[in-house]
């Protein structure tokens, strides 16, 4: 367990020192410039559109730290041959994999929160509309990213950083389309196929779900049964890719 | 040194050619009035959980849309197609459905403009906003004899969901009133006003010029009853826009 913080903690003032909190400053700027353009452009529904555009740039600026941060995570360590000094310690790859997503997920609270807080006050000082959907809606996102960053950093212990990046944005983009894939099993007549498709609907992360963002702009009422069973499927989902990971990374042999 | 100036003066010159292209471009290409507009089912397949985003980027160029044809060759042509995509993919959004409809009447679709409000009013049972607006509707762009009856129903509807104005009841009066359509008119006028936005205001304004008389005296008791029938801020302000060309 102390293995799996200090790894963390590690993890955590390594990515902050990246800068990745210059993110929240790019958000910032952007949202202000953003904000009172739209006040002088939407005929008073500049509260509705800084709250949905700014919670899409949340996602935006969050899945790029997300996937090009995790991606990174192992392979800098393999690269620089810490990974080394590490292993020669006892301390398991799973570890390892744990204590490095959760590291991860500190930074991203610190970017999220962040932007969510920044988002809420100007909206607040602007528009006058201090809802505290759109503090959820920013958690709501947060829980897709760990998905999101579970995923990259799978596919960064099986191939390049790069490649993992990639892949991380392709399962997120798939994720929202996922009632898609699941039409697609409707409408085949071949069985193979219909499996296929089912077997595919199952293991890309269903983000589609749940619209949070409709929400926020009062056009659904959240069901907050249906929020917790949506949250609690997508942490079970990070531990079972994290599993994965950890068991590839087991495995690998540097 | 020199080939540090050489590489400078280089920048500089392609910065220019950079600035001189884009500033000699048209400043507003010749905007066609039929522009591609997809289909709301399309969005609502691939991107359901962005489809609140997609109708508020699609209310921004409806409302741009509007502003530039409206005010340049008055074709309107994609206005009914962008409607019903925002309103469609935003169902509750009850500004893209006011502005829709006010910004129909421009586009020759009054027809549309009620069913779009009628819409909105299915999706949206509990804002008196639909209900009201179609009565305007009904009364100002209907047809027959029982136009005054179908709007005064309305309002009536309007008046009966919960937190809606106390003045809507006197409208529904007014208007199975016998009589005084120009008296009507001036009310009904004073609703548009009440959409808000500045085109609907712009509408109201020219309609209530073409109604009231001009002799300050008489046009100031035409208005009087607007007060009975809007909010008093709305009323002082639509009164003040008016009475612009009698201010010395």
């Amino acid at each position: 367990m102390n293995q799996i913080a200090a790894i963390a903690v590690n993890t955590f003032k390594e990515t902050i020192r990246d800068r990745v909190l210059a993110v929240i400053v790019v958000f910032a700027l952007i949202m202000i410039v953003g904000g009172l353009w739209l006040g002088s452009i939407s005929l008073g529904e500049q509260g509705r559109m800084m709250k949905d555009f700014g919670l899409v740039a949340v996602t935006f600026f969050g899945l790029i730290v997300a996937v090009f941060v995790a991606a990174g995570l192992v392979h800098k360590e393999v690269e620089k041959r810490t990974v080394f000094v590490l292993f020669s310690k006892p301390v398991s790859r799973a570890a390892f994999i744990t204590g490095k997503f959760i590291g991860l997920c500190g930074t991203m609270a610190a970017v999220l929160a962040g932007m969510g807080v920044f988002l809420f006050l100007l909206v607040w000082a602007v528009a006058g509309d201090a809802s505290g959907m759109t503090l959820v809606a920013v958690l709501m996102i947060y829980v897709q990213l760990l998905a999101v960053m579970a995923v990259t950093i799978f596919f960064s212990t099986l191939g390049s950083a790069i490649l993992a990046s990639v892949l991380g944005i392709c399962v997120y983009v798939a994720g929202q389309l996922s009632h898609n894939v699941l039409s697609l099993t409707r409408l085949g007549k071949n069985a193979v196929t219909e499996a296929l498709s089912w077997v595919v609907y199952v293991i890309i992360p269903n983000f589609s779900a749940v619209d949070v963002k409709a929400g926020v702009v009062g056009e659904d009422t959240l069901a907050w049964g249906q929020v917790a069973l949506w949250t609690g499927y997508l942490l079970a989902y990070v531990v079972v890719v994290l599993a994965l990971a950890a068991l590839v990374f087991r495995r690998k042999e540097f | 040194m020199l080939r540090r100036v050489v590489a400078i003066l280089v920048v500089l010159a392609c910065a220019g050619v950079v600035v001189a292209y884009q500033v000699s471009r048209p400043a507003r290409a010749p905007a066609d009035p039929r522009v591609f507009v997809p289909s709301p089912k399309f969005f609502q397949d691939f991107s359901p959980s962005f489809r609140t985003s997609i109708a508020d980027a699609y209310y921004l160029i409806m409302v741009q849309y509007y502003g530039e044809h409206v005010a340049g060759d008055g074709k309107l042509d994609s206005l009914p197609a962008m409607v019903d995509l925002v309103t469609t993919l935003s169902p509750h959004f009850t500004r893209a459905y006011l502005f829709g409809a006010f910004a129909l009447i421009d586009a020759g679709r009054a027809d549309v403009a009620y069913t779009v409000l009628q819409r909105g009013f299915k999706e949206n049972p509990g804002d008196w906003h639909f209900p009201a607006y179609l009565g305007f509707f009904a009364y100002r762009y209907g047809e027959g004899e029982t136009k005054n009856l179908v709007a005064a129903q309305w309002y009536e509807k309007a008046a009966a969901i919960p937190g809606s104005p106390d003045y809507l009841p006197r409208l529904a009066a007014a208007l199975l009133a016998k009589g005084g359509e120009e008296e009507k008119a001036i009310l009904m006028w004073g609703q548009a006003y009440l959409a808000g936005d500045k085109y609907a205001r712009k509408k109201a304004v020219e309609g209530l010029e073409r109604v009231l008389p001009k002799e300050k005296e008489a046009r100031m008791r035409a208005l009087a009853p607007l007060y009975e029938t809007m909010p008093e801020a709305d009323a002082n302000a639509l009164i003040a826009e008016l009475f612009k060309a009698y201010v010395q």
